[in-house]
């Protein structure tokens, strides 16, 4: 049985925009074994502060496992100073992945805010070249946290950017990008990962125009194993942990406060 | 070497175990072959009914530790033996099941449903329940603490171990009630009551308000706790709070521990509870120490 603690060398750390980092794993298990939507658990420092060990989507996994992530708290910071060959404890992959869209959907959406555009390059690795339309809306506070997008649209998708202030592509939240949307239930399939309030507006969207999907969530992990049961979230079927039960939910089930 | 060790009548093949509520889906997760070498697995507090649990946010990361307040969510008495047991004896591990009763009648009812169950080493009592007739938790009162210990041990056909508080004055007191009223040994500690505030909204950080503190933070004074209480008390100690490497586990056993269990630092390091194990081996072979009995309660002063 694969075993899932490893550690695995840092091939490269990268600044990708003055808010966002890349960071690549020399991790050929991991590479083999991750599926769309799934994540790694990092221990960023062999000490007791910061205590818990990090959750980071895959971004992607393709000869390296590949994380994005904002340096934003005592982790991320300590993650953000990783150099070429350090070696990091990691847990994964965890968690359930991404469905395939339903049969019969055309266009597939995908709504990002912030650094929730993570989990959807790896999945857009897995959807191109398969007849899909892929539309990516992406929501950003400012100019600070919006990157090259290629790798995007070299798989194919239509980009589309919204920042708070305007300094990137439309002024406002991403919702000002809802009108791309195709409205057609039967051929229109969407997910999204960002901040709660991002993801209500994207389900109230969804109902309001009965269209299906799945939110990728996230919150504070302990254990990340579904052991502590510290990471819950309320559902339409009560407590589920984001780290075990998903961190992919359908759009509807998830209670976002 | 002989790492074995009993409690009342369970025997186990070495002391190291997991403290409840830190140790989930083994069979998913973790190499069994490795698991197999756990001298005993203690799964998540299991109540007579349901609990949802606590509203989130449920746990907060503090310097060298983590405050929870999960709520004890879990399936109820039923559903465990029927969906969760089977997957644990599967594992092959001496297993201690953790209960808790939100009243006598409760924690009886839940002995009755686990004499009925074969394949189970031992039972450990979390008294830190609510207590009707008083303002205090069960184990916050020794006299609590004796009736509730007593009743279990009359209907009990498995060894029972009384899981304690740290939030009390001294815990050897409700230690040595637990001891009067019958108890085969004694789990402790359970968390501090504690909690965080976010100061951008000034409100607390956690769902509940307040929640239990544990790992490394705790260590040193559950260490005293344990030493105090093995001083005092004849019957054997499961020690926890903090303990996540050979070292720590070797103080609590010198302490006077007969058992050391792994928790919060579980959710850090999975491979901790058997790392421990392993430096363990490690320090008898070196010290020349053949059996582990050696060890337990060897403090020089």
């Amino acid at each position: 049985m694969e075993k899932i603690q490893n550690k695995f060398r840092v091939v490269a750390n990268e600044k990708l925009c003055p808010r966002f980092y890349r960071l690549s794993l020399d991790a050929k298990s991991l590479v083999k074994a991750i599926k769309p939507g799934q994540f790694i658990h990092i221990r960023v420092k062999d000490s007791l502060e910061p205590f818990f060990r990090r959750p980071f989507s895959v971004y992607r996994a393709n000869k390296t496992a590949d994380i994005f992530y904002e340096a934003i708290g005592p982790g991320t910071k300590i993650l953000s100073e990783k150099k070429k060959g350090d070696e990091l404890d990691i847990l994964g992959p965890l968690g359930n992945s991404f469905s395939l869209p339903p049969k019969g959907t055309k266009t597939v959406v995908m709504v990002a805010g912030g650094i929730g555009v993570a989990p959807f390059l790896i999945f857009s690795d897995s959807l191109k070249n398969k007849g899909y339309d892929l539309i990516l809306l992406y929501g950003a506070r400012t100019k600070g946290h919006t990157f090259n997008m290629k790798d995007f649209k070299k798989n194919g998708c239509k980009v589309y950017v919204a920042t708070d202030d305007g300094s990137v592509g439309v002024k406002g939240r991403v919702s000002q990008l809802f009108s791309k949307i195709p409205l057609d239930p039967k051929t229109t399939f969407l997910y999204t990962c960002g901040p709660n309030p991002m993801m209500a507006a994207v389900q109230a969207f969804a109902k309001e125009n009965n269209l299906a999907g799945q939110a990728s969530c996230e919150e504070v992990m302990a254990c990340a194993l579904g052991a502590c049961l510290g990471c819950s979230i309320e559902t339409t079927g009560g407590y589920k942990t984001v780290c075990y039960d998903g961190p992919v939910f359908d759009l509807q089930e998830v209670k976002f406060h | 070497m002989n790492l074995s060790v009993k409690i009342g009548t369970a025997v186990f093949p070495n002391p190291v175990t997991v403290a409840s509520g830190t140790f989930g889906h083994a069979e998913k997760y973790f190499d069994l072959e490795e698991v197999k070498k756990l001298g005993a697995i203690v799964p998540k507090t299991v109540t007579l009914l349901a609990q949802k649990g606590n509203p989130p946010p449920r746990i907060v990361e503090t310097a060298s530790g983590m405050i929870n307040a999960i709520g004890i969510e879990n399936p109820g008495a039923d559903v465990f033996i029927a969906e969760k047991l089977p997957m644990f004896k599967k594992i092959g591990v001496p297993l201690i099941i953790s209960v808790l009763g939100h009243s006598d009648e409760q924690f009886l009812a839940l002995i009755e449903k686990f004499n009925k169950v074969d394949g189970i080493a031992a039972i450990e009592l979390n008294l830190s329940c609510p207590n009707l007739k008083h303002k205090v938790l069960v184990a916050q009162d020794p006299a609590s603490t004796e009736r509730v210990v007593s009743q279990v041990k009359k209907l009990s056909r498995h060894p029972i171990l009384a899981k304690l508080s740290p939030n009390v004055t001294d815990i050897s007191d409700i230690a040595a009630a637990a001891e009067a009223a019958g108890a085969d040994g004694l789990s402790l500690i359970n968390t501090f009551t504690a909690m965080a505030i976010n100061t951008k909204t000034r409100r607390p950080v956690l769902g509940n308000l307040t929640g239990g503190l544990s790992g490394p933070a705790i260590k040193p004074v559950a260490l005293h706790m344990v030493y105090r209480t093995a001083q005092r008390v004849k019957i054997p100690i499961v020690a926890m709070g903090g303990i996540r490497s050979t070292n720590d586990a070797l103080e609590f056993l010198i302490a006077g521990a007969t058992m050391v269990a792994v928790g919060t630092f579980n959710f850090v390091n999975p491979r901790a509870p058997l790392e421990a194990l392993e430096g363990l081996k490690a320090y008898m072979k070196d010290n020349k120490i053949k059996d582990i009995k050696e060890l337990i309660g060897s403090l020089q002063i």
